[in-house]
């Protein structure tokens, strides 16, 4: 039997392409999905949802210094005031870097990650590279990345092992004192709402 | 066979070179990641629908798989092929013989069957209020046996069931730092082996002491664990 269609001619039937849309081609004429559907949920994952959502946390707790402490102590009650719901965010908490004291996130069993607060992980954070080591050898992980952190400075390591999500709340960069919320969220990435980097003054 | 055969249990094993680092990539490279990702969603509606089922279902693919070339989607995908088979929607041999190739060659002739859990291995199952919307957390009347400070070692093991039990931290000492909301457990509701849920207890662990002393200063490991996974480090001793 082959049902061949025109559109995989010439083309390798094993690539991801062409299985894939073979999938999907396949699965719309078993009625098992729905296209309009599929294409919704991309849009809603690739653009509605972000780091932004995180990013604008982090700068409302650096100006406030209530909102700061109910992310820290409950940021499940925290988020519900901010009325932000969805995806991957059963149970949050937020871990603060400090001076001294610096976390990063990880799932060493899969790729748990906070959708609803920071969008879909890059690929990076789900590598069996970042997922082996980064428990580790933090240290020298986050150094090769980029992050030198200070012989002195403890590092804290969290693996994503149940639902609960986490989130690091960046420090302050210096100099930002006249910056305002939007301003703010702007310095806050994702890399640093994961642990891998700082937030700065670009 | 003990959990170290686990082809994604990999948090601390030894050989794995730099990470992949881009900063602030896209969260998508090439367009067939997005229809995979966006397919999933309705295909798990029709299949693997009970907490931890997915799961397994990625565990269960063959190393060539699970580390496949096209990364995590492509991963994604076999595990989607894989559930499409086993639910009956798609038989493993019809994509094959849709796209004029082999057959026999497709990651459903490679996965390994789900596991046999024998549920005289897990907690007894509990009557908790129901949820009045869809979550994995639960309402235990019983505090959770550990408290902050309590030092407790992980010793459970599901064979080569699912579990939320990384390797790498079982038989060593910890201390707990949080207790989290109590869930449904995974181990459990993978094999449809009922609710039975747990509290989550925050372990912290010492690099030194998982790794040895020539592990990196002054840092810690936090691992969220269900609370049958453990027993009191002096129950033991």
């Amino acid at each position: 039997m082959n049902k061949q269609d025109d559109h995989h001619h010439g083309v390798d039937p094993n690539s991801p392409e062409v299985r894939t849309e073979a999938l999907e081609d396949l699965l719309v004429e078993k009625g098992l999905i729905d296209r309009g559907r599929v294409d919704a949920l991309i849009e809603r994952f690739e653009h509605d949802l972000g780091p932004m959502i995180g990013a604008r946390l982090v700068a409302k707790s650096w100006l406030e210094p209530q909102f700061r402490k109910s992310l820290l102590e409950n940021a499940d009650r925290a988020l519900e005031e901010e009325n932000i719901k969805g995806a991957e965010i059963e149970h949050v908490e937020v871990k603060a870097n400090e001076p001294g004291v610096h976390n990063v996130v990880v799932c060493t069993l899969c790729s748990c990650y906070p959708w609803a607060l920071l969008g879909l992980p890059p690929s990076w954070y789900k590598s069996p590279e970042y997922r082996s080591r980064v428990v580790r050898e933090p240290r020298k992980v986050l150094q090769e990345m980029g992050l030198s952190l200070d012989a002195e400075t403890e590092i804290r390591v969290w693996d994503s092992s149940s639902e609960t999500r986490f989130l690091v709340l960046p420090e302050r960069p210096e100099g930002t004192e006249q910056l305002g919320l939007e301003e703010l969220a702007q310095l806050v990435t994702r890399d640093s709402m994961i642990g891998v980097a700082k937030a700065k003054v670009s | 066979m003990n959990s170290a055969h686990r082809v994604h249990d990999i948090g601390g094993v030894e050989g794995w070179g730099a990470v992949p680092y881009e900063p602030d990539e896209e969260v998508f490279h090439y367009d067939w990641e997005r229809r995979v990702f966006g397919l999933m969603f309705q295909v798990l509606s029709e299949t693997a629908k009970r907490p931890g089922e997915f799961r397994h279902a990625l565990e269960r693919l063959s190393p060539e798989d699970y580390f496949c070339s096209d990364g995590y989607y492509g991963r994604w995908r076999a595990a989607m092929e894989v559930l499409l088979d086993e639910y009956g929607h798609v038989a493993k041999d019809e994509l094959d013989d849709l796209l004029g190739v082999e057959r026999g060659t497709g990651p459903g002739h490679r996965v390994a069957g789900v596991a046999e859990v024998d549920p005289q291995n897990l907690p007894p199952d509990r009557l908790t209020p129901k949820p009045n919307h869809r979550t994995v957390r639960r309402e235990l009347e019983e505090a959770s046996q550990f408290e902050v400070g309590d030092r407790v070692i992980a010793v459970g093991n599901n064979g080569m069931g699912h579990t939320r039990l990384p390797e790498y931290v079982r038989n060593i000492p910890g201390t707990v730092v949080k207790l989290h909301p109590a869930e449904v457990l995974p181990d459990s509701t993978a094999h449809n082996l009922g609710e039975r849920p747990q509290h989550v207890v925050c372990v912290a662990y010492r690099a030194k002491d998982l790794w040895g002393q020539d592990a990196e200063e002054d840092v810690v490991i936090n691992v969220d664990l269900y609370e049958n996974y453990l027993a009191m480090e002096t129950e033991l001793s």
